[in-house]
């Protein structure tokens, strides 16, 4: 929680109308932003991701496992958070679930796709081994270690990250079984697949205050918002999620404007990102 | 509900806007009709009741298809001990399946989220301020999971918060929309949406026209977007007339 006086308040508010924020930015910049590959080495894939005072990483694991039944052609992927209260003191307790279970969700929402999989940024098809019996289950663990604001945007980034940087290894599975049975599987140390993460969407949300909104709000902008909308949008432009927080309504062609600020945010960003990845990936392979 | 007798149950479609939808036919491989033979931008004809359960200060009852769902609205009460003052009411929304629900046994995970979900698409329709230091319990209860879910549970439960005269600025109505290839279609049933391809959410303020809660699930381009939101406007100001209709007529004293 932040605490403003009534006047921190206005300045916080007066300068979002005037397009000039209290870290001198303007409505739809974002703070410069930092990305480590490969931090955590018992993972297969994982980033650390800073844009400003929000701190967080994201881990991926994989792990054999059975597909369901309902989806036989297709991997599992699950996606965890966690709001530590080192990060917070209002995160201790059930405050820290609560924020954690809907970032997830949210997360969950922009990076799984519909049903049928479309618009997924992870093709869940790609982590099947061997249909009905064998299948990777991806593990996707984010952590906030430090927060000021924008959350969903940052674990958002780190994911993706953190999928560019994964490695699972190749496995062979044994030739012919019984229909009832296991296949023997072989895990190779020496081959390993990476992901195609071109498709993994950005997350842009757009924090309304008064009367404009306005991307990247740190804590202190948010503790002030009637409402947020924060939206996915892949490569090809188009909307892979959409989750809108906080009570107060909106008009519908105010969440359209925002749809067209999104995409064009996205644009940016999704740049800034690939080089940033790519240069933390670069970084990793020399050391 | 007293309905009259030979008028057809209320629905509340959406009028076709501009011109007819015969593409969705030609452009696709998709040459079939929806499983309950109704048209892509048909609701499922809507009963809604209220005063369904007497214990509870308001409740109501809705049946949309075969999606069939109860909820209860208790208090405003006193707010547990362990709570903090708070000026304003406190909300608790609890959704529900009963075991029989849907035919497979073992629940997905899905319907965890919903009760945050109910939570958020009511919290900015109370008016919280009417009743503080109290809380106020909406429980939806799920008889039968028939497709779009949430939308159902969401209608209902603030025809049951009118029911129970807790202050709101207006009714709040649901509405989904599932996208399967091109064709957009309002209202699924579960049997689409467990092939959609992606699936719009909305509750809004039919009066003030305001969205309070919005989700969209899978790949939409904004053509897309633009279109779902003005079936989804406009079937949610005609639900909102037959809610309306159902406070009216649960309200005026019968004649017989």
């Amino acid at each position: 929680m932040v605490g403003l006086s009534v006047g921190e308040q206005h300045f916080v508010k007066g300068g979002i109308a005037q397009d000039l924020r209290t870290d001198g930015r303007k409505r739809l910049a974002y703070r410069p932003i930092y990305v480590e590959t490969g931090v955590i080495p018992q993972a297969n894939g994982s980033a650390r991701v800073k844009i400003g005072g929000t701190d967080v990483i994201a881990s991926v694991k994989a792990e054999i496992g059975r597909p369901s039944s309902l989806q036989p052609d297709k991997g599992k992927v699950a996606v965890f958070i966690d709001c530590s209260p080192t990060a917070e003191p209002t995160f201790g307790g059930r405050g820290g679930e609560e924020l954690s279970s809907e970032l997830a969700l949210a997360l969950q929402r922009c990076l799984l796709g519909g049903k049928s999989g479309a618009g997924a940024g992870i093709n869940l098809s790609s982590l099947l081994i061997k249909e009905g019996k064998v299948c990777w289950d991806l593990y996707i663990d984010g952590l906030v270690i430090s927060s000021d604001g924008n959350l969903l945007d940052a674990l958002g980034a780190a994911i993706k990250a953190a999928l560019t940087n994964t490695a699972i290894p190749k496995v062979n599975v044994s030739a012919e079984v019984a229909d009832d049975e296991q296949p023997e599987i072989d895990i190779s140390d020496e081959e390993y697949l990476q992901f195609d993460t071109s498709s993994v969407p950005v997350i842009v949300t757009l924090t309304k205050v008064g009367a404009h909104y306005i991307v990247d709000a740190t804590a202190e902008e948010e503790s002030q918002m009637s409402s947020a909308v924060s939206i996915s949008v892949n490569r090809v432009g188009h909307i892979c999620g959409l989750t809108k927080r906080g009570g107060s309504g909106l008009d519908p062609s105010v969440i359209l404007d925002m749809i067209s600020v999104a995409k064009h945010v996205t644009e940016a960003l999704m740049s800034k990102l690939d080089s940033e990845i790519s240069a933390a990936e670069a970084c990793e392979d020399e050391s | 509900m007293a309905a009259k007798p030979g008028a057809a149950t209320p629905t509340y479609s959406p009028k076709l806007v501009g011109r007819s939808r015969l593409p969705v036919f030609k452009d696709s491989d998709l040459d079939w009709s929806r499983p309950d033979g109704r048209g892509f931008h048909q609701c499922r004809p809507a009963l809604l009741q209220t005063g369904a359960v007497s214990s509870a200060s308001g409740s109501a009852y809705a049946e949309f298809g075969n999606t069939k769902v109860i909820v209860s609205v208790f208090g405003p009460r006193e707010s547990k001990k362990a709570m903090t003052y708070s000026d304003v009411g406190r909300l608790n929304c609890n959704v529900s399946y009963t075991t029989f629900a849907s035919p497979t046994l073992g629940q997905g995970t899905d319907h965890k989220e919903y009760s945050s979900m109910l939570h958020k698409a009511l919290e900015g329709v109370i008016m919280m301020e009417t009743f503080p230091k109290t809380t106020v319990d909406v429980f939806a209860l799920v008889l039968e999971s028939g497709g779009s879910d949430l939308s159902v549970v969401i209608s209902c439960a603030s025809l049951a918060l009118a029911d129970a005269g807790i202050m709101m600025y207006d009714l709040i109505t649901a509405v989904s929309v599932s996208c399967i290839g091109k064709s957009l279609m309002i209202d699924p049933v579960i049997e689409e949406e467990g092939c959609e391809d992606g699936s719009f959410m909305m509750t809004c303020m039919p009066s003030r026209y305001e969205i309070t809660q919005l989700t969209v699930t899978g790949e939409w381009t904004t053509p897309n977007i633009n279109e779902a939101m003005q079936l989804c406007l406009d079937a949610c100001s005609k639900l909102g007339e037959i809610m309306r209709d159902c406070l009216k007529q649960a309200a005026s004293p019968s004649d017989e």
